[in-house]
């Protein structure tokens, strides 16, 4: 069976090049420190967790290999995401990691899909690359964080990037940054839960703000796929439908309930368990899941595609809708 | 059949009587907002007060029979905590809201159960209140925040807490006050409520397993309100998080999804699908009854609800509607 993973990271060639060099990228520079160090600057202190994040193309093919994975769609590691530099550079550091992304889907065009990063604080000039991105280099659409500099998505500000998304068919995958921006960070200092609770917890809320904020009744079109499986926003959605019942609130921007627009959005499958992945199939459509394994930082047995084709409580056709054919249909690839 | 409902709150009347025409219930006091509804005002603070929350104990079993709900385990509205008040003033909320509270069920001691409010800023405040109310009054548990004032129950300042009401045998039934953890973020579309209680709970749910408070006390009666929030389903994810610790740094043995059959889970997720996957997770003996009364996202119709689902058997729709809290508090 096919394989084609949506959810894969990437700390670009261009950064290590700098970096390894002595000199400073965008304003980060490397950090000794445990383990692999850092790649610190502009407020941020990034920890290499794994020694993945510096394979070349080459490299990760050849993990992908022995994953079993044959195409990665790949996306930068979210603490890199520009949005609170300087617009300038933001523009400037966005372009180089698509042309390089870009790059490696043109040299390995059937291993790797490319989505681009967006200097997001600039509305127009985010257009303009996710544009360029597209309609140039080929790139299937961008990577968005949950939150951009403290403002939700549904602020009137960004409907003409869901528009102009809507409008070249781009893919938008959605990531929440781990550790930086989690609305829980202060209740989830301790054991781990940060990425337990805290991230899941973004991926619940981002799919409500683009259902209550109107986005998805005013972009009927828009493709949308949420990490981690979209959170438990699924299994909670029956009490987001009682509070649009009870809540003229919750009314303002959507005529109907907000289940009603979950099947619009497409959701990885990184749910951490069988019977939660099922029940986000029954929920949204086998026709909305696809492979999605955070590469490289959890620890699939015995492989992504591999777990999938374990699973006993779903059906042949509903692997293959998840492992290859609803990406391929969607990137066309 | 019976129907005991876990989760039913209770504005009292010593405080609706205090603050008729302006008047003040230990410092807390009551406008009229838009259209006439009730706003419960503690010093910043302002919380909508539904229009059955001012119903008298008569008016509220007429409700209770139209609903089919034959018991309810009272539990104080949860806008009267206090927790960010001084000691003394949630002391004096609390010994008020919990002598009403006792006055009800010993009014009709078929219809009503008790549950308490605690002073829980302090926690030896809370101990003294909970042992008057479980051992005077004859309660049968509290109910608290997953919060006080920011910190988790999982602080070790709240051991004591857990021991005394382990020793006790009091039920403690988790329930959301004031702003959840998603407040912050985002306060349009009823999204702190929605989402924000459910992830509240969950919250709540670790810091008791991976802070060790659940292996520190073995017959610690805990329920949680609204499901456990997201703790059934997301699970896996807290399992491989906790494999992620180091053996030497773990304070709890054995991976979260082990404990989770070792709280109760109150009934109101909203739809079948999250009911029936509630139930297998946990299993059916840890499913109870709740209705959130007197609010507007209550359960509505609850128990005709439960009564009439396909995917849940008639044994266990009597374990949840009843049988599992007469055993567990032996009404």
């Amino acid at each position: 069976m096919r394989h084609i993973d949506v959810h894969t990271h990437l700390m670009p060639q261009c950064l290590w090049k700098t970096v390894d060099g002595g000199d400073d990228w965008y304003g980060m520079r490397l950090e000794a420190g445990d383990g692999l160090g850092f790649v610190a600057g502009n407020g941020k202190r990034i920890f290499i967790n794994s020694p993945k994040l510096r394979f070349t193309p080459e490299e990760r093919i050849v993990n992908m290999d022995e994953e079993g994975t044959d195409v990665q769609v790949v996306s930068i590691h979210t603490p890199l995401f520009p949005y609170h530099w300087e617009k300038g550079p933001a523009i400037q550091m966005s372009k180089d990691v698509n042309d390089e992304i870009a790059g490696m889907a043109k040299q390995h065009p059937s291993r790797f899909s490319g989505l681009a990063t967006l200097p997001l604080q600039d509305v127009d000039a985010s257009i303009e690359e996710l544009e360029r991105a597209v309609k140039v280099l080929g790139l299937k659409g961008a990577e968005f964080d949950m939150v951009v500099n403290g403002k939700t998505w549904d602020e009137p500000e960004f409907l003409p990037l869901f528009k102009a998304a809507e409008s070249m068919g781009a893919l938008l995958f959605f990531h929440p940054q781990p550790q930086e921006n989690l609305v829980a960070l202060e209740r989830t200092r301790k054991y781990g839960l940060s990425n337990s609770i805290g991230v899941p917890l973004e991926d619940t809320i981002l799919v409500a703000t683009l259902i209550y904020g109107g986005i998805l009744e005013k972009c009927p079109n828009l493709r949308v796929i949420v990490a981690h499986g979209g959170g438990p926003a699924c299994f909670g959605m029956g009490r987001m439908d009682h509070a649009w019942k009870v809540r003229s609130e919750a009314r303002v921007n959507i005529p109907k309930p907000p289940s009603r627009y979950q099947s619009q959005l497409y959701y990885d499958f990184l749910t951490s368990s069988e019977v939660s992945l099922r029940f986000l199939i029954n929920a949204v459509g086998a026709d909305h899941v696809v492979i999605g394994s955070d590469w490289p930082f959890v620890g699939w047995d015995p492989s992504p595609g591999g777990w999938l084709e374990s699973l006993t409580s779903l059906s042949t056709e509903e692997k293959e809708k998840i492992s290859f054919r609803n990406l391929e249909q969607m990137l066309g690839i | 059949m019976r129907s005991i409902d876990v989760h039913a709150h209770v504005t009292p009347q010593c405080y609706w009587r205090a603050t008729e025409g302006g008047g003040e219930w230990h410092g807390l006091r009551r406008e009229q907002g838009a259209r006439g509804r009730e706003v419960m005002i503690s010093g910043s603070s302002r919380g909508q007060l539904p229009p059955r929350s001012s119903w008298t104990p008569e008016q509220r079993l007429a409700d209770m029979d139209s609903l089919g709900v034959d018991v309810q385990v009272l539990s104080p509205y949860a806008g009267f905590y206090n927790y960010e008040l001084p000691t003394a003033t949630a002391k004096a909320t609390s010994v008020d809201c919990n002598d009403e509270i006792n006055q009800m069920t010993t009014t009709w001691p078929d219809r009503f159960a008790s549950l308490g409010t605690l002073p829980m800023q302090d926690p030896a405040a809370a101990v003294a209140e909970l042992e008057r109310i479980m051992v005077q009054l004859k309660f049968k548990g509290a109910m608290i925040d997953d919060k006080i004032n920011g910190k988790m129950l999982d602080e070790p300042e709240y051991l004591p807490f857990w021991k005394a009401a382990e020793q006790l045998g009091a039920l403690i039934l988790f329930h959301q006050g004031g702003d959840t953890v998603v407040a912050s973020r985002i306060k349009k579309y009823h999204l702190p409520n929605s989402i924000g209680n459910l992830a509240d709970r969950t919250l709540t749910f670790a810091s008791l397993v991976f802070g060790g408070v659940m292996d520190a006390c073995p017959d610690l009666k805990i329920c949680f309100s609204h499901g456990g929030g997201y703790t059934c389903y997301g699970i896996g994810r807290m399992d491989r998080g906790w494999q992620g610790i180091p053996e030497a740094d773990r304070l709890n043995p054995n991976p979260p999804s082990t404990y989770l059959r070792r709280f109760y889970y109150d009934s109101i997720v909203y739809t079948e699908e999250a009911l029936r996957f509630l139930i297998d997770q946990v299993g059916v003996d840890r499913v109870v009854f709740g209705s959130d009364w007197p609010y507007d996202m209550a359960q509505d119709w609850p128990v005709s609800w439960i009564m009439e689902m396909e995917s849940i058997t008639q044994e266990e729709k009597d374990a949840i509607l009843w049988k599992n809290l007469e055993g567990l508090l032996g009404i």
